[in-house]
């Protein structure tokens, strides 16, 4: 063989070999395997009530860059679970600021979302999301006793919901009815009883707006009758309780018609697009007993339902970046081969650059998956003392799925005790019956 | 041509300055230089309550008008400081200030906290088992405050798109514990207005 000839198999070799690292730093960006895929082990030890191992595993996912918001989201969930109010909110915390700080666009993921896929783009959560932490934090909070920081926090969610239902004019299910049914709790339990009843006011409209799905409980309807006729607050126990899973991500694909067919590119793409899964809800109602007393809850939080109407209302402009995703893709696609088809290895490049783009196309489907499925409240007026209560799961059927006990919870003179609790499905049973 | 030994200080020289951008870098700064990074309550808001404070509580009548009726000087307590802002906020931070600069003008005496107490009590207590009789400190010996220091932080915070607004407005009262008599009110007011960045 002449120099020349080796010299021209050498520089094909090497062409071809950056093609492949070119394949392989694709094929390991973030998102190739699906984040919903990788969580449910997370899922998995929650709902077996594990939650040390949850957090271990949760650990272990090592949720950073672009996820670091979810591992803080989740862990935040997880501490909460576990009792660990303090650390939860220092988590939660994390998470709303940089919610907030990536509420400024970022130029490199915004191209790196139109030209790799959306997994690049920094996770900052679905409005609802956003919402929810608030609540989270407040009920840590009022778990630690500490009222007057879970007022703070009702005082920041009401600029936080104002601003999300300016961006999201239509989207009246963004109205943070059950945030400002706790919120009016908490600015009563602190003495401002006018900002409790302009919450309950808000809470009450905000869960009609919410549409036929949801209902407004008698719990706001109560308390507004009350402060309105300024009848003083009773002592009670405030239970709430974390129901199923909160909604799962998958990905699905779609074929869409190449804007550029004929010209170059096949006639049609693969588009990669989350699909909302909804997971099933393990307790139908909880009975709140004390003694001879109890109390049934009420469904206070669809956070599937508002989920959902997020979700679908982002899906329009997930799908429109990843038509112009896809027309990137190929061009570039196109280009590479344009320039590589005198390549005595233009077959196995070609070949290459087609993996590439199809490799690389992966739908989103980053969820904070640790918010549960729905909240319910059930409210147990009890004398001040203390006292042992008693939650008893029942299932859609009537059938009790579990029972809890507390043991003497302290009820002060005019004062709520908040005591939660969760009943998760492990993840596969939760699709399995849907 | 690079030859070896060039190209491996060439190396160890990338390699340096590529780990001394990882290293955590730490600068002390004067506690009374600006620095506002997220909008938030800061050291600085914490200072400029408690210079307003401190100049107020200390220029007003009611050392002199106590020390005319009682011919001694004011004893003070800190209670309650509520918090009823946007924000968490450390209030110790300026309560801390005023009570040494009441303690340091000589002027004003200042008892132990609620809080501060129990622990006193508790090694009074124990000098009754432990301590020598010359040294032993008795019961019954506190002196009662004249005056409670209470208070508040209120906000108010206005926000669209990109901009925030806040005020902020710190209200410290001394009450008198006899008839619960105002003998001061201080306060202080600030505002913020916060651009938000639109690109990260």
């Amino acid at each position: 063989m002449g120099k020349s000839k080796m010299s021209v198999v050498k520089a094909g070799v090497l062409r071809g070999l950056s093609g492949l690292c070119a394949l392989a730093a694709v094929a390991a960006l973030p998102g190739c395997a699906t984040y919903s895929a990788n969580f449910a082990q997370v899922e998995s030890s929650a709902a077996n009530r594990d939650l040390d191992k949850a957090v271990k595993t949760l650990d272990a996912l090592n949720l950073t860059g672009p996820d670091e918001t979810l591992h803080h989201l989740n862990k935040g969930v997880l501490l909460r679970l576990q009792g660990s109010y303090a650390e939860s909110n220092k988590h939660l915390e994390a998470a709303k600021r940089l919610m907030e700080r990536l509420n400024a666009i970022s130029v490199t993921e915004q191209v790196a979302s139109v030209t790799v896929n959306d997994t690049m783009k920094a996770y900052e959560g679905l409005p609802s999301e956003q919402l929810m932490v608030y609540s989270f934090k407040a009920l840590n909070y009022l778990q630690m006793g500490d009222v007057d920081a879970a007022a703070v926090e009702a005082r920041q969610f009401d600029v936080k919901q104002k601003l999300i239902a300016a961006r999201n004019k239509d989207a009246d299910y963004l109205s943070g009815a059950f945030v400002r049914y706790l919120n009016a709790m908490v600015f009563e339990v602190v003495g401002e009883r006018d900002a409790a009843r302009i919450e309950l006011e808000k809470a009450a409209a905000g869960y009609k707006a919410q549409g036929s799905e949801f209902s407004v409980p008698s719990g706001v309807r109560d308390d507004l009758s009350r402060i309105r006729a300024g009848k003083p607050v009773a002592s009670e126990v405030v239970f709430i309780l974390h129901n199923g899973l909160g909604a799962s991500v998958d990905e699905d694909n779609i074929r869409v018609a190449n804007p550029m067919a004929g010209k170059s590119g096949p006639l049609m793409f693969s588009l990669a697009v989350p699909k909302f899964v909804r997971r099933s809800l393990p307790v139908h109602h909880v009975v709140l007993s004390s003694a001879s007393v109890s109390s049934d809850s009420e469904v206070v939080e669809n956070v599937n339902g508002i989920a959902e109407k997020s979700f679908n209302d982002r899906l329009a402009s997930i799908i429109a970046r990843g038509v112009l995703r896809l027309g990137v893709k190929n061009a570039a696609a196109q280009e590479a081969k344009r320039q590589m088809q005198d390549n005595p290895y233009s077959a196995l490049l070609n070949f290459a650059a087609d993996v590439a783009t199809n490799v690389s196309e992966r739908a989103d489907t980053r969820t904070w998956s640790l918010l549960p499925g729905n909240i319910q409240m059930a409210r147990l007026p009890l004398p001040a003392g203390r006292h042992d209560v008693t939650a008893t799961y029942y299932g859609a059927h009537g059938n009790i799925l579990a029972s809890r006990e507390f043991k003497g919870v302290e009820v002060a003179p005019a004062r709520k005790t908040f005591v939660a609790d969760y009943f998760l499905n492990p993840p596969a049973a939760a699709k399995a019956a849907n | 041509m690079l030859n070896m030994k060039t190209g491996t200080v060439l190396l160890i020289g990338a390699l340096a300055l590529t780990l001394g951008g990882c290293a955590t870098q730490v600068k002390r700064v004067g506690v009374e230089q600006v620095k506002d990074l997220s909008g938030d309550w800061n050291d600085t808001d914490s200072r400029l309550v408690s210079e307003e404070m401190i100049r107020d509580s200390m220029s007003r009548p009611w050392i002199d008008n106590h020390e005319k009726k009682s011919n001694k000087a004011p004893a003070v307590i800190v209670g309650n400081v509520r918090n009823l802002s946007h924000e968490h906020i450390n209030t110790r931070t300026f309560i801390a200030d005023l009570e040494r600069a009441f303690v340091n003008s000589g002027r004003v005496e200042v008892v132990a906290s609620k809080a501060e107490r129990e622990g006193i009590r508790a090694e009074r207590a124990d000098m009754d088992l432990n301590a020598s009789e010359a040294s032993r400190k008795e019961m019954g010996n506190e002196t009662g405050a004249d005056y409670m220091l209470i208070g508040t932080i209120n906000s108010i915070i206005d926000a669209t798109e990109g901009e925030q607004i806040r005020f902020y407005q710190v209200d410290l009262t001394l009450v008198s514990i006899a008839d619960n008599r105002k003998v001061w009110t201080g306060q202080k007011k600030l505002k913020k207005d916060i651009k938000e960045a639109k690109f990260r």
